[in-house]
């Protein structure tokens, strides 16, 4: 439509409002309380325009209307504008030089508008006496300096949908104020900072993580990728290139994120400064033989609860190493491990790659194990989180990955979470479940913990742990009953149905409901409520993997979406959430004994051909070994030598005394990270190497994004990158690797894969692209897939139906509690990364169990007790925390906590299928420490 | 004892009995005629017509069209709508439909059920300032009543027609009284006005077409239907039709509730019905129709009460609230009291009316202290100016309005006290 | 802790809304006149049983005068201030009234029994001075009148 703006004849789009309009046109209307991401309130009335009308309109608000004559300037309304400027800042802190934002940003829209209008406030009584809020660890309030523009309150209830912030009393006296008026740091404020991301005064200001905040143009700003979880947020990071440090990092526009950010990414950063940073290789000295842990953590010699702060003390550990070059280094690790290989033959090496490194590094690192080792034993933390998935979708639908991204939540009458923490888990993601619940999508909640998700959830239902199969059996045999699946897409794109139907007639929610602990009628309704969705989406994460039956688990959740047509259409598909940046990444690469890049099996000759001309080596035609199956050998002996690259497997396997006794069995260990972990500790040879600040590479997130990560820092001391380092080895060991950047690496890989083969560094843009993908120039890539075949050899998905079978070690009277495990929304797995950033450090110091206050008072036990935990396998000391998100009978422990290590009492079974460890059931009781 | 001495009354004539506020008693008044005559011999569209041809004006300050108001609401639409009452009156100086309601809750439920059938509406919700317990027991009582009669509920006196009444309590919030600030009220969420376009008749309470009316407005609606626009229009003046209820306040001898044609002088009001000033004291000043209307000086006091002419005289009849003030009076002082109430009140949502209502009072404090100077005048004029025509809803024109029409009239008060450095008014009334 | 009869009378009321919302007004009154004022533990368990957050029952509570969200004294005795009030003297009375409860406005009497308060317009203009006792009105008041009736409070 046609409106004319200040004299101009602008054409307007449809729906558009007055201040949309004049942007998109280069007319500048002042503005303070809208911001584009947020649903505009009109309540700053500095954009207010004339449009004709006996009152001004706010143009941030009204819709453009065709033939509208808008006057955006007249000498009136910037009058009125430079009134309101200064009602606001008579109100502000006096000393304006000393603004937060300004200082810290230097885009304080208010002073701008004080300077614009040259209004400082002075004609009018100064206002004071709003207090500062000093309880948050990363925002500071400044009450004084907040002009009531409901930008947070807005971010934190449309963005990031926690509704936290809100406005207490009316009139001249409101203040934001977080949940019951309670100070930040008291609230149930998550701390992602989206608040402070769009307040435009100095209001809500974020706390200086690394060096003095300091404003944009006096940075290097660095697009680049979060380094925490599977999400794979797009954001900046403002460097101060003389400092070598990150200022601060803001939200980037892409599909995924939509510049939202949770707490590690926005703050969780300096890990990467930490003075504890590796940066000389390091070399066991020999007095340090018999090798064994140096710590007293890792030889678990625990006398009580610790104090909260448990990274490594480096005291204890380093004089166990010297310092030596690079040269002398590489030589050993290349000796050491050709001397193995020689000897015990190939299969006596393995490696462990990890998902927090890139694309690049994970293929060159797989490539190094089976075409320079010669085995086939390469796995990563892929074994220990989505491994039992990823069997079940490609033996079900023939590929591993999400057929749909998290986003396309939107566009579903239905989702169903099933055993996913998402808040804490994929933080950013579940901000955009939430929005879709909030739109009218029914959010289906399963878990035995009663996790903040489930408070959004249409239906919740609390299952006892380990009895998911039993569960979605009776939720398909309702289906089934009330025929409510897709009768056209089973026939049309599926086999093996009548298996799966004749199965599940065994699971009416009469018996599964008592097996699950649920009402059969819950049962039904969510049946009904997932059937009935004209699209539905699944899910899931490690509260399906990691069992056992972990296999199974993921089975179910397949046949259900089969069973109701809910894959290959927007808003319904499989999305396994995948938790480290890249661990969709590695495994697509090749991270994985029984696949080449891109699933290819390492058994089928005419594949295995392939690799070894393409690399120029006969290759292994043995499936390797997984993550606890090496573990296992090298404590049996038949696994001798390893190299270690990124993994903490002493902190993330379970069973650690048993996986103690296997790394100190080792005869050679080389371990390339950061930091001293854990298992640098048995280590011979310790490689100082590059973090993700401090590298380009790419990484895949769970939506099979593949984005660019950009080197932000330089690498402190000697440290190296890694893909050079392993370059260097394999040259060593008579496999000369020379790659002149890891585009090129990248090249080669996509070139041995069908995902990535049309992706190349070049073309994958500000915000990446989704794989597969035909059209990368022109594409952002597929968000839904199989909406024709499935990659099966008929091109059918197939029914695998699971029998319900109980856990393998249930509670009895001598261990009377189920304990899981899991994350906290602040830490990352082992700890490494986030016990050594300030902020997230601050905020969950402290290694806690979580129980039932019902389960607390029986046992005698209080909120705050030190208490012990102790399994069949070990014991830990630590803080008990009352709360109801647990069931009755079970207890919850994060695993980041190297002073009580979850994994000392989780139990080192396998599932058949995926040999993804029991994380989440063993049997353990509880005691209050002596 | 309630003391209404009505003068020229057809709403208020019944009220010395306290009967009419039962339901027999009501309808042994003539009460609910009017409703069976609509309900059954008259289309939806008729009864708007009819409304619309009366001229009657909405009594709750803004005095828009009634009928045209009903017409806006959507004729065919199958979601429901509804309608609702507004008896979150607030205004200072206002208090003439709290009597309405605790003298006749009937009359306003006829008035009501007419509207409803006029609009479609299939409930009404009647939202009852949160202070106004008795008034709002009078209303949930003849709310039984009526049900129990059948008068409300599956077929309202026998026409087939659906109605619902809901009585909900306001808890206490001056801006409850602004239409939207009182649907958000309704939903359960602070009285923050909302955002217009869209308009209540297409987005009102719950997201469903609404139509707002004033106590008062509804109480005239059955009479207009039982004897007829040309009727009605025999009352007020051409563009004012019809009686309205002025409450009449401050240093008059007998202060009131006076039942009067529009257009009635503002003098006769203040000097005939309500006895004069007290003590044999002058006049100072008026303000003609609640504390958001501008005041009138002495010298004007011959105004018709009517739109047409109190709006050439700088101000409006508002809701007929008559606060008289006499020769003692500090201005200033009514300036305190005015601009205290509004930063008090402001929803808080727009810059200018949170931050503007909160500098008046302090200045007008200042001014009042003697600390004021004399730039100040011009702040508060300033400051009021930028207040008006600019904000979501008019509550911030409503506090600008009587600090401009002080200054306009009164200026002399406030340079003496900045002169002064101290308030001259030693007889006026305490702060 | 909610009782389980308030409960049932909130969900009742929220039978009576076309969105179960609009009962938070009459939910925070039953609450009230339960415990005499809305706690923060009452907020969490309100929001709870409507479905909301409790930061949006935070807001109401303190948007609205007649919500208290700390504990009150037994009973609420408020003057009206507005101006047709304080023209005919209602300011001069809550002074008198200050002085003869030993407590300034907004603060209890020490034994709890009572807390004096202002109020903005009551809409009793015609029958000014004028005070709201808990939820009555007494109007045409003087001082002896107006210490009879706070002498009376229990």
């Amino acid at each position: 439509m046609r409106i004319t703006i200040d004299g101009r004849e602008i054409e307007a789009r449809e729906g558009a409002t007055i201040f949309d309009a004049a942007g998109a046109a280069g007319i500048d209307i002042p503005v303070l309380c809208h911001d584009p991401r947020l649903d505009p309130v009109g309540v700053c009335r500095l954009c207010v325009v004339d449009v004709g009308e006996r009152v001004l309109a706010a143009a941030c608000v009204r819709r453009c209307e065709p033939g509208m004559e808008v006057r955006t300037n007249t000498s009136d309304i910037e009058a009125d504008r430079a009134v309101l400027t200064e009602l606001l800042m008579s109100e502000q802190p006096a000393d304006h030089e000393a603004d937060r934002r300004e200082r810290a940003f230097g885009d304080n829209a208010l002073l701008a508008c004080a300077r614009r209008y040259d209004a400082w406030g002075d004609s009018l009584p100064r206002g004071g006496g709003r207090a500062d809020d000093t309880s948050s660890s990363v925002i500071h309030v400044d009450h004084q300096a907040c002009i009531l523009c409901d930008r947070c309150i807005r971010a934190c209830d449309e963005l990031q949908n926690n509704e936290v912030i809100g406005r207490t009393g009316k009139g001249h006296d409101s203040r934001i104020a977080f949940d019951l008026d309670v100070p930040m740091g008291q609230s149930t404020c998550v701390s992602c900072g989206e608040c402070a991301a769009v307040c435009p005064t100095g209001a809500l200001v974020d706390v200086a993580i690394g060096p003095e905040l300091r404003p944009r143009d006096e940075l290097e700003a660095v697009d680049s990728v979060c380094p925490y979880c599977g999400v794979g947020c797009a954001l900046t990071y403002h460097v101060d290139r003389e400092r070598n440090a990150i200022v601060f990092a803001e939200g980037r526009e892409s599909p995924g994120n939509r510049q939202r950010l949770c707490v590690k990414g926005r703050y969780g950063w300096d890990y990467a400064a930490h003075p504890q940073r590796l940066r000389v290789p390091l070399i066991r000295r020999d007095d340090a033989y018999p090798k064994g842990a140096l710590s007293k953590d890792v030889r678990g010699e625990h006398d009580g609860r610790r104090k909260p702060g448990g990274i490594v003390d480096y005291d204890e550990v380093l004089p166990a190493f010297r310092e030596a070059t690079w040269d002398e280094a590489l030589d050993l690790v290349a000796e050491r491990l050709s001397t193995i290989r020689d000897r015990d033959g190939p299969d006596a090496l393995a490696g462990f790659g990890s998902a927090k490194c890139s694309n690049e590094e994970a293929y060159l690192f797989q490539k190094l194990v089976r075409a320079c080792f010669g085995t086939n034993n390469v796995d990563h933390c892929t074994r220990l989180c989505h491994a039992s998935s990823v069997a079940a979708l490609l033996e079900g639908i023939g590929s591993g990955a999400v057929t749909t991204t998290y986003g396309d939540i939107a566009n579903a009458g239905a989702a169903l979470l099933a055993g996913t923490n998402t808040t804490a888990n994929h933080p950013v993601a579940a901000t955009f479940f939430k929005e879709a619940r909030k739109r009218g999508t029914k959010l289906i909640v399963v878990d035995p913990r009663r996790e903040a998700i489930a408070e959004h959830a249409d239906h919740y239902c609390r299952i006892k742990p380990g009895t998911d199969v039993a569960f979605y059996n009776a939720m398909m045999q309702v289906i089934i009953e009330e025929e409510l699946g897709d009768r056209a897409f089973i026939e049309e794109r599926t086999e093996n149905y009548d298996a799966l139907a004749t199965l599940v007639a065994d699971y009416p929610p009469e018996r599964a409901g008592a097996i699950c602990g649920v009402e059969p009628d819950d049962i039904r309704a969510v049946a009904r409520a997932f059937g009935s969705a004209d699209s539905a989406i699944v899910f899931w994460g490690m509260g399906i993997s990691q069992h056992v039956y972990g296999t199974n688990n993921a089975r179910c959740l397949i046949a259900l979406a089969l069973l109701t047509g809910n894959i290959g259409k927007a808003g319904a598909g499989l999305h396994p959430l995948r938790g480290q940046n890249n661990v969709q990444g590695a495994s697509d690469a090749g991270l994985i004994p029984m696949v080449y890049p891109d699933y290819q099996s390492v058994e089928d000759p005419a594949i295995r051909e392939k690799f070894e001309s393409a690399w120029g080596r006969e290759l292994s035609p043995q499936r390797g070994l997984t993550v606890v199956e090496i573990a296992h050998a090298a404590l049996e002996g038949s696994v001798k030598g390893m190299y270690i690259m990124g993994e903490n497997p002493f902190l993330s396997d379970p069973n650690v005394n048993k996986v103690r006794k296997a790394l100190s069995n080792l005869d050679f260990l080389v371990v390339q990270d950061i930091f001293l972990t854990e298992t640098a500790e048995f280590a011979d040879v310790i490689l100082p190497a590059s973090s993700y600040m401090e590298k380009l590479g790419t990484y895949t997130n769970t939506d099979r994004r593949v984005q660019i990560g950009r080197p932000v820092l330089e690498m402190p001391g000697e440290a190296r990158l890694d893909w050079e380092v392993v370059c260097d080895v394999s040259t060593r060991m008579g496999f000369p690797m020379d790659y002149a950047s890891p585009s090129e690496i990248f090249d080669e890989f996509a070139g041995l894969t069908n995902a990535y083969a049309t992706l190349s560094h070049d073309n994958l843009g500000a915000v990446g692209k989704l794989w597969p993908n035909p059209d990368p120039e022109r594409d952002d890539g597929p968000v839904v897939l199989f909406d024709d075949a499935f990659p099966t050899e008929n091109g059918r998905a197939k029914f695998v139906p699971a029998e319900w079978t109980a856990a393998r070690e249930l509670p009895d009277d001598d261990y009377p509690f189920v304990l899981n495990t899991g994350r906290l929304l602040e830490h990352w797995h082992t700890g490494v990364m986030t016990r050594r950033t300030r902020v997230l450090d601050a905020i969950a110091p402290e290694a806690f169990v979580a129980m039932h206050p019902d389960d607390g008072s029986a046992n005698g036990l209080s909120d705050g007790d030190n208490v012990t935990v102790e399994s069949r396998r070990g014991s830990v000391t630590l803080r008990l925390r009352l709360t109801t998100r647990e069931c009755r009978g079970a207890v919850f422990m994060p695993i980041h906590f190297r002073e009580a290590a979850a994994n000392l009492l989780t139990l080192d079974e396998l599932d058949p299928d995926g040999k993804i460890p029991e994380f989440k059931f063993c049997a353990v009781r509880v005691s209050a420490a002596g | 004892m309630l003391k209404v001495p009505h003068v020229t009354s057809y709403l208020t004539e019944h009220f010395a009995e306290d009967a009419f506020g039962t339901l027999a008693g009501y309808e042994k008044k003539g009460g609910y005629a009017a409703a069976r005559k609509a309900l059954t011999e008259m289309a939806p569209g008729d009864v708007i017509e009819l409304v619309k041809a009366s001229g009657l004006q909405g009594r709750g300050g803004a005095g828009f069209n009634t009928g045209l108001k009903w017409s806006f609401m959507p004729a065919d639409s199958d979601v429901p709508k509804y309608l609702v009452c507004n008896a979150d009156e607030s205004e200072p100086g206002s208090f003439k439909d709290r009597i309405l309601l605790e003298r006749s809750p009937h009359q306003l439920l006829e008035g009501i059920l007419i509207a409803a059938y006029a609009v479609g509406a299939c409930t009404t919700f009647i939202y009852i300032r949160g202070e106004y317990s008795f008034p709002a027991d009078q209303v949930e009582r003849a709310v039984a009543e009526a049900y129990d009669q059948g008068h409300l509920g599956p077929n309202v006196l026998g026409s087939g027609f659906r109605h619902d009444v809901v009585v909900h309590r306001g808890a206490g919030a001056y801006i409850c009284g602004e239409e939207t600030g009182l649907l958000e009220s309704l939903e359960g969420k602070k009285g923050q006005p909302r955002k217009k376009p869209p308009f209540p008749a297409q987005v009102g309470a719950f997201g469903m077409p609404t139509t707002v009316n004033n106590v008062e407005t509804f109480c005239h609606v059955p009479y207009i239907v039982n004897r007829g626009a040309e009727w009605f229009r025999g009352f007020g003046t051409e563009a004012s039709p019809g009686t309205t209820l002025f409450g009449v306040s401050g240093h008059v001898v007998k202060p009131g509730l006076f039942e009067l044609p529009l257009g009635t002088p503002l003098s006769e009001i203040v000097f005939e019905h309500a006895g004069g000033i007290a003590g044999g004291r002058k006049v100072k000043g008026v303000i003609p129709g609640g504390m958001s209307m501008p005041i009138l000086p002495a010298g004007q006091l011959d105004v018709p009460m009517a739109n047409e002419s109190l709006r050439e005289r700088g101000t409006m009849l508002g809701t007929g609230g008559i606060m008289v003030m006499d020769e003692t009076t500090c201005m200033v002082r009514v300036g305190c009291v005015i601009s205290y109430f509004f930063r008090d009140e402001s929803c808080g949502q727009c810059t200018q009316c949170r931050e503007g209502t909160g500098w008046l009072n302090k200045i007008m404090n200042r001014i009042e202290r003697g600390a004021g100077q004399s730039e100040d005048l011009g702040v508060l004029l300033d400051i009021a100016a930028k207040m008006e025509g600019q904000t979501i809803c008019a509550f911030a024109d409503a506090a600008a309005w009587p600090v401009q029409g002080l200054l306009r009239h009164f200026r002399a008060d406030f340079e003496e006290h900045v002169r002064l450095g101290r308030c001259p008014f030693t007889a006026s009334f305490e702060l | 802790m909610i009782s389980t009869g308030t409960r049932s009378k909130i969900e009742a009321e929220m039978e009576r809304y076309p969105q179960k919302r609009g009962a938070l007004l009459p939910a925070l009154y039953l609450v009230q006149a339960e415990h005499g004022y809305v706690s923060s533990d009452t907020v969490r368990e309100l929001a709870e049983i409507m479905g909301l957050h409790p930061v949006e029952v935070m807001e109401v509570v303190t948007f609205y005068n007649l919500f208290f969200d700390r504990p009150q004294p037994r009973h609420h005795a408020s003057v009206c201030t507005n101006l047709p009030c304080s023209l005919r003297g209602a300011r001069v009375l809550l002074a008198q009234l200050e002085e003869h409860v030993g407590s300034k406005v907004g603060e209890p009497t020490d034994d709890g029994r009572l807390v004096l308060g202002h109020e903005e317009c009551l809409g009793a203009c015609a029958f000014a001075p004028m005070m709201r006792v808990d939820d009555a009105y007494h109007e045409d008041l003087d001082l002896e009148h107006a210490k009879s009736i706070l002498d009376a409070l229990e």
